[in-house]
């Protein structure tokens, strides 16, 4: 038991990680609107929802523009299904020029937006708010829904691979930190077993690694548009990921094993340095497409809701407990062999 | 030896990675449909097999030294 309890975790920690992940339902939203302007004479135009319930719901829908603090009431919306509502409207007498926020509110889903969804050419000036009539207040029970994951618009589902794709780059770096760790020990100690740790852990964090750059460009291909960007954070992840693939080629060229391991150890250190400046400054120093960077910390409270942070962080540990776990299989495969080599040259 | 040239490859095909950034091209128009449909939700499902997948290569990987090391035992 008291070898395998983090084992243990680990696993209740991943099963959580699928099954809240994948399980827990998006919260109501916007995702579609009909046309991308609106004109002064009366148009039809139909607003698409995502998990909402503009059929069941027992208020009716009502439609707004949003601009700013100013509100112009579209109407009551017809709802089609749950996931469609009709509109038959024009843009407002008195409205500013530009792009719109369309508003849906009903008393299940509460008020969801679309921004910037609707082009309005008005007369410049906004004329005084046009507020919809009233609803009857949230119906409590129905609250409920949203204690799901945060619908926003691009992401969509793909908010869930936050637990699938992020922990990947936590556990790599963790791996990384053991190297360093073991190679600062193996400069000291001149143990060769301490060399076989550090560079077992830097195979493994390559593992870790390349899947975090694998998931990533699937992930972006859904959302920023292509299957790889020149964003700070990727380009430098790929580079830390070829620094470590060059002390695998290092280590494997050095044939004497004290020397190797000297190297390795000394090259391992700079590396580590390295892939900090590369995926933790670098990244915060200048814009890039991942939240958090460009000056904010991550985790920040505007990136993370609730019901995320109830899985994200289990799954960042499970998954570094998962690295840590596959690191100990190598590397009792690795003493073994040393073992066997040095019984061999005896 | 075979370790060292998987990884100069890997080393080969990654630094080619930047470059593609510039001549973005789009994928053939089934992959975008099926990764776009019900609210992104496929492209959830293909990142959690590639994290499978993966770690099942590596499975497959540590099984294949675990034998040679057994057969290097027995003799």
């Amino acid at each position: 038991m008291r070898h395998w309890w983090w084992k243990v975790l680990c696993v209740l920690l991943l099963v959580h990680t699928a099954v809240a992940g994948l399980y827990i339902p998006l919260n109501p939203g916007l995702v579609h609107v009909s046309r991308n302007s609106l004109p002064p004479e009366r148009t039809s135009i139909s607003l698409t929802g995502y998990n909402t319930h503009f059929a069941s719901c027992s208020s009716g829908n009502n439609a707004w523009l949003e601009s700013g603090t100013y509100r112009y009431c579209l109407g009551t919306a017809k709802a089609v299904s749950e996931t469609r509502v009709d509109l038959n409207s024009a843009a407002p007498p008195a409205a500013k020029d530009g792009m719109w926020t369309v508003v849906v509110e009903n008393d299940v889903d509460g008020m969801l937006r679309l921004q910037n969804a609707l082009f309005v050419k008005g007369s410049g000036v906004n004329g005084s708010d046009q507020p919809c009539p009233a609803l009857v207040p949230m119906n409590s029970s129905a609250f409920m829904f949203h204690k799901g994951f945060p619908n926003r618009s691009i992401l969509n589902e793909t908010i869930r691979n936050l637990f699938f794709h992020v922990p990947m780059w936590f556990s790599m770096i963790t791996l990384m930190a053991i190297a360093f760790v073991f190679s600062i020990k193996h400069l000291r100690s001149g143990s060769l077993d301490h060399d076989l740790a550090a560079s077992v852990a830097v195979n493994v964090s390559l593992l870790f690694g390349t899947l975090g750059i694998v998931t990533g460009s699937i992930w972006a291909r859904a959302t920023w548009g292509g299957w790889w960007t020149s964003d700070t954070k990727l380009n430098g992840s790929a580079l830390t990921l070829l620094m470590y693939l060059a002390y695998v080629i290092l280590r494997g060229s050095v044939p004497d094993a004290h020397k190797r391991a000297r190297l390795a150890a000394v090259y391992n250190i700079f590396a580590f340095m390295l892939m900090l400046v590369f995926i933790m400054v670098l990244p915060r120093i200048t814009d890039s497409l991942h939240p958090g960077n460009g000056g904010n910390p991550a985790f920040s409270q505007y990136d993370l809701d609730n019901a995320l942070r109830a899985v994200f962080y289990p799954a960042c540990l499970g998954w570094i407990l998962l690295g840590i776990w596959t690191y100990n299989l190598r590397l009792r495969y690795g003493r073994l062999n040393a073992l066997l080599d040095e019984n061999e040259s005896r | 030896m075979r370790t060292k040239v998987a990884s100069l490859f890997f080393l080969f095909l990654l630094s080619a990675l930047p470059a593609g950034s510039f001549a973005q091209e789009a994928a053939p128009a089934w992959v975008e449909e099926t990764m776009f449909s019900s609210g992104k939700m496929t492209t959830v499902v293909i990142v959690v097999t590639a994290v499978l997948v993966g770690l099942g290569v590596w499975m497959f990987a540590m099984d294949m030294k675990l034998r040679k090391l057994e057969r290097r035992l027995k003799k």
